[in-house]
């Protein structure tokens, strides 16, 4: 088990792989979160299990733990009618997740952003403006709430990642990092405007993040499969968190079939690969991150 | 110009994703006097389809999409009053309800279907995208139509159309109408599988399955 003496994410990926922790939404699910509820509402609601949640992982040998704030810009917000409690709730997700770290005596908080659910054109009508206020006032309330760092997940346009992050450094000076996501295609790895990891990964380098990354959307054996291509592509510290598995519906109910074992050993080939830093996205809870911390562990 | 060679440039607008190029070409069909069904099969929706299968290679992606279809709408607001011109008396008994299933915003196809319709003399309801199916087994209700259209273009939200079907069967309403589905993924298997009355595989051969279900000699 490592302990992470200190809290800067840059000084930690430095020194060797770095463990991040699992999926927040899946684990809330499996809490009782239900289907198309709010989750980031839980941390008002029910901060003990979402607390909970980031214990599993730190117990499980997260290095780090990301605040339940994923959809909680005020945009994604304001589709579940929620958008008037946003500072409350990344307040909240920093001050839960802070506490579990307390708790268990080691850990980062990563200040999670996701995107804001709504497009830039020609896919859809959302302006540069509207983004960056809803991106800058939950980093606001992150940093308030007390966050060690950003951490940015799951765009799936480079623009509008960019927009989020220079709408960041305008309120904050700590670290970010950024994870897009890729579906693998014939031609290797895109998002869905498009964009291939190379070109958008020196864009976000020339924001000024610390590291870069893929998650979500595709299991560990595509991921696995088309890592070198995101090891080649990323010139920072690479971030590298594949679902477990692909979710199958059983009676209306996602369910992600992957064994913790086998997610583990793809995850650990991809880090000696080279990636800076592994963890799990949807599907994998506190006991696939206990099997990548004992197959790297096995590694070093 | 040959019609195959504006027709050819009607693909190619959509293919780009030129809005304003695929409306001009749409007017040029109609001061042309060509046959506009030939001219949205074998241009538009040429075009569309093969959009569908770039995106489905991974050559195109949302962008690409997005524009395509804002081209294809462009276009078919022009051509729909024409469309609607030599329109067949419609007849209120001739009524059909159409839709996009649940979870599914994609229109394209359906709308496209509803304006082939509308010209040929039937009445259309629809319903528009993402239909609940509550909301189209409402619309049989409250409707009454004598052919239930729906359509889907994702894999996960085509087992949709048998929710609906099987909630027709429940209420005890399945035996008041006709159903029809379609949709790029769908096949003419699925919809047996799922209790339908028939599939069509494009807006042309829909509109011939829907006379069939309607009893319309033609």
């Amino acid at each position: 088990m490592s302990s992470s003496v200190s809290s800067d994410i840059v000084a930690l990926l430095d020194r060797g792989l770095v463990l991040l922790d699992g999926g927040m939404g899946s684990s809330l699910i499996s809490l009782g979160l239900a289907d198309g509820a709010c989750t980031e509402l839980w941390n008002l609601q029910h901060p003990e299990r979402v607390r909970a949640v980031h214990e599993g992982f730190l117990r499980a040998g997260s290095d780090v733990v990301q605040t339940n704030s994923f959809g909680a810009n005020s945009v994604a917000l304001a589709r579940h009618d929620a958008g008037d409690s946003m500072t409350d709730i990344n307040v909240a997700a920093a001050v839960i997740a802070r506490g579990a770290c307390d708790a268990v005596g080691h850990g980062l908080v990563a200040g999670n952003i996701g995107p804001s659910g709504v497009f830039l054109p020609p896919v859809g009508t959302a302006t540069e403006d509207e983004l960056r206020a809803a991106f800058s006032s939950q980093a606001r309330a992150l940093a308030d709430g007390g966050v060690d760092y950003f951490s940015l997940e799951t765009f799936s346009d480079i623009e509008e990642a960019l927009v989020a992050v220079s709408a960041i450094q305008t309120v904050s000076d700590l670290p970010i990092t950024a994870c897009l996501t890729f579906d693998r295609k014939k031609r290797g790895l895109f998002t869905l405007m498009g964009n291939r990891p190379s070109a958008a990964f020196e864009a976000l380098k020339g924001a000024g993040v610390c590291a870069v990354g893929a998650n979500c959307s595709i299991g560990s054996e595509d991921m696995g499969a088309l890592a070198d291509e995101l090891v080649d592509a990323a010139s920072l510290p690479l971030i590298l968190k594949p679902n477990a598995g692909m979710p199958l519906l059983e009676d209306g109910v996602a369910v992600y079939g992957q064994p913790a074992s086998e997610f583990a050993q793809e995850v650990a080939a991809m880090a000696s690969l080279g990636a800076g830093a592994v963890g799990g996205c949807c599907g994998s809870d506190q006991a696939f991150i206990a099997a990548i911390r004992s197959e790297i562990d096995a590694q070093s | 110009m040959e019609h195959s060679q504006l027709y050819e440039k009607q693909c190619e607008a959509i293919l780009q994703g030129e809005t304003e190029e695929a409306a001009a070409l749409a007017h040029q069909a109609i001061e042309l006097g060509v046959d506009l069904g030939e001219c949205v099969d074998k241009g538009y929706a040429r075009g569309i389809r093969e959009v569908g299968r770039l995106w489905e290679e991974g050559e195109y992606f949302l962008p690409e999409l997005v524009q395509g279809a804002d081209a294809m709408k462009a276009a078919m607001a022009v051509l729909r009053p024409e469309f609607l011109k030599d329109q067949l008396e419609s007849r209120e008994e001739h009524k059909v309800v159409l839709g996009t299933a649940a979870g599914d915003i994609h229109d394209i196809g359906k709308s496209l279907v509803g304006t082939i319709l509308e010209a040929n003399g039937f009445v259309v309801v629809d319903l528009g995208n993402d239909v609940s199916n509550e909301a189209f087994v409402e619309a049989v209700i409250t409707e009454s139509p004598i052919v239930l259209g729906m359509s889907a273009l994702l894999t996960t939200t085509m087992p949709r159309h048998g929710d609906v079907i099987e909630l027709l069967k429940e209420r005890g309403l399945r035996d008041q109408v006709k159903v029809i589905v379609g949709g790029a993924p769908l096949t003419r298997e699925f919809a047996q599988e799922i209790g339908a009355d028939s599939y069509a595989a494009n807006a042309m051969e829909a509109l011939s399955e829907i006379r069939k279900l309607a009893g319309i000699e033609v």
